[in-house]
């Protein structure tokens, strides 16, 4: 089966001072459809970056990477924020909510992009929220809520467009522990019922024990590649 | 677009405070803008009609050498067309002449018109119902500056065609209230004939005046100014008036669009996470610039509605009782016909050419700042790390 996302050969260098740093090297990684995986590692291995490539928010230095047989590398703009607008759905270490919308027009802000009816949105929000169990505060406005509710909110943002990918970028680091098993479990489900492949970018253990396969990065590199369980593909 | 205006519309009414303020100051310059032009609008407008009314006519036809502006000339540029007279025209002869109210020496022009003449307002009508010797019309400046009053009888002097001193007395029967002070101010009007027996000038004139029906053909001797010629000095008065107000208006908006520009600039350097969040859900950079510079020019449309609503009753009640003049710019002749009440002229041409004005010059200098979102890497919009 053709992998959705394939790393190949991915080299990622910033300009440093004078010099360059080297972010990541020689990176290759594939991931199935519908795995739930983490890349973890101590600040400054490259997590973050390799997400923001597989989003198609960053480009490779070197080396190509594919997600949904589109190698980011050679996306326009344009092609790029289609990818990220139909397929691809980020979820952020701090939510990211847009603070003068209430937690609807939230969520509902990926729909309004793909140019969906009022009643198409209407429905697919409320589906989302019902996922993440907000069906009852949907005017609420960000700054209402408490952490949990934000990234449940970020959750369903990611969601309501039903992406093929979710990337989530230390999704519970500003969670308190009950918070942040109870947004991995709905992500979880999520990933058993939808088939929606999830990718964290993580050094929470509270996160870790969910993952089928967890990418262990150092330096840039790949230290180590884990399988826990048995990957859950859709197919 | 559509998307733009909605998520443009959302992020400024809850921007709060920072947005209304933008829009109070857009919208104070927006009325301002048309007050101004309205007002000069008006004034031009009633000038016009005014000066059309008692002076112009449709066109004057005026003896070559006659020139208003050189009082030394004036009295010797007369003379007879060759062709039989048009009763499209209306003679106007001018003479100089002093005259003496209350023992002082007045310096005055002494115009003579036809008594059956319809095209100009004076009412020229009175001097065939006065049996006086010579009856004589006054406008109220010429009046209030030599204490004359209807019936008054005074003495006037002039000089015959052949240089000869003459002097009469002249009997005021009417004073007539205009704003041309071009017919008024240090004149007096009386019935042609009468000035072609004081002066021996019998069918002469200085000027034709043109009622609509006449059609120019070249006459030699004596040239041709068309209404349009005439009023363009007035025109170019105003203008010249517009153009210095402007500069106010332009000073006003200036201040508006920077606080735009400067609430633009702000506002993408701390909404840095938020235009990096737009991206990762799909939007394009340049749907972003479109977003950012949407929601600027929604300031000028906000400020337009805003306008609107408190211009149309300020507006209303200056269009219907007007603004008052100063009697010493009314009473005195300035040069350019100056009502008493000057009505602004709020036409749709005006507010809609200002909204156009204050919207796109809104969008430009929202748009300045806008642009460098789309060279802002997404990633560094993200981290709320681009400088």
């Amino acid at each position: 089966m053709e992998p959705i996302i394939k790393i190949e050969n991915v080299t990622k260098k910033f300009p440093e001072g004078e010099g360059e740093f080297v972010a990541l090297k020689n990176i290759n990684l594939e991931f199935q459809e519908g795995e739930f995986s983490g890349i973890v590692g101590p600040s400054g291995s490259g997590k973050t970056t390799l997400l923001n490539i597989i989003g198609s928010l960053d480009q490779p230095s070197s080396g190509n990477a594919w997600v949904m047989d589109k190698n980011v590398a050679e996306l326009s703009h344009k092609e790029s924020a289609q990818l990220r607008n139909l397929h691809l759905g980020f979820i952020f270490q701090v939510y990211n909510l847009l603070p003068v919308y209430t937690v609807f027009e939230n969520v509902e802000f990926a729909l309004l992009l793909q140019n969906k009816s009022k009643e198409e949105r209407r429905k697919a929000v409320m589906q989302a929220l019902e996922w993440v169990g907000l069906e009852n505060i949907p005017n609420k406005k960000p700054s209402k809520l408490s952490g949990g509710e934000g990234q449940r909110v970020a959750i369903a943002r990611a969601m309501v467009k039903e992406p093929k990918i979710v990337l989530a970028d230390e999704p519970t680091a500003n969670l308190d522990a009950t918070n942040a098993h109870a947004i991995i479990q709905t992500m979880k489900k999520l990933n058993e019922e939808l088939g929606t492949t999830f990718l964290f970018s993580t050094h929470d253990e509270k996160v870790m024990q969910y993952l089928n396969r967890i990418i262990h990065l150092k330096g840039g590199e790949v230290e180590k590649d884990e399988i826990i369980t048995a990957q859950n593909p859709k197919s | 677009m559509k998307l733009a205006f909605q998520l443009a519309y959302k992020n400024l009414v809850g921007a709060g405070l920072r947005s209304w303020l933008n829009v109070g100051i857009l919208a104070f310059t927006f009325i301002v803008i048309i007050f101004f032009n309205a007002y000069l609008d008006g004034w031009n407008l009633q000038a016009q009609r005014e000066s059309i009314k008692w002076e112009y006519g449709h066109g004057q036809l005026r003896h070559q050498d006659y020139d208003p502006l050189d009082p030394f000339s004036i009295n010797e540029a007369h003379g007879k067309l060759n062709t039989p007279l048009s009763e499209n025209l209306t003679a106007v002869l001018i003479q100089q002449a002093s005259l003496y109210p209350e023992g002082r020496m007045v310096s005055i022009l002494m115009k003579g018109i036809d008594s059956d003449q319809k095209i100009l307002e004076l009412p020229t009508e009175a001097f065939a119902k006065s049996d006086a010797n010579i009856p004589a019309l006054i406008g109220k400046r010429m009046a209030s500056s030599n204490k004359l009053e209807v019936g008054d009888q005074l003495l006037l002097r002039w000089r015959d065609k052949n240089g000869t001193f003459d002097a009469t007395e002249i009997t005021i029967i009417e004073i007539f209230e205009t704003d041309v002070t071009s017919v008024d101010a240090g004149q007096i009007w009386i019935p042609i004939e009468r000035l072609w027996n004081m002066t021996g000038l019998k069918g002469e004139a200085t000027y034709f005046i043109a009622s609509e029906k006449y059609s120019h053909s070249p006459v030699d001797k004596w040239y041709y100014k068309s209404q349009a010629e005439l009023l363009k000095q007035l025109q170019e008065i105003i203008e010249m008036k517009s153009a210095s107000s402007s500069i106010l208006y332009f000073l006003l908006l200036g201040i508006a669009l920077l606080a735009i520009f400067d609430t633009q600039v702000l506002s993408i350097f701390r909404r840095q996470k938020e235009i990096g969040t737009y991206i990762a859900l799909g939007m394009t950079r340049w749907q972003v610039v479109q977003l950012f510079t949407v929601e600027g020019s929604m300031y000028s449309i906000l400020a337009s509605i805003v306008g609107t609503i408190i211009g149309i009753p300020i507006f209303w009640y200056f269009s219907t009782y007007g603004i008052g003049m100063p009697d010493y710019v009314t009473q005195q002749d300035m040069g350019v016909t100056i009502a008493q009440r000057i009505y602004p002229a709020f036409t749709i041409g005006l507010i809609m050419g200002t909204i156009a004005l204050v919207v796109l010059s809104a969008t430009i200098v929202s748009f300045i700042p806008s642009r460098n979102i789309a060279k802002m890497d997404p990633v560094d919009a993200l981290k709320g790390k681009v400088q």
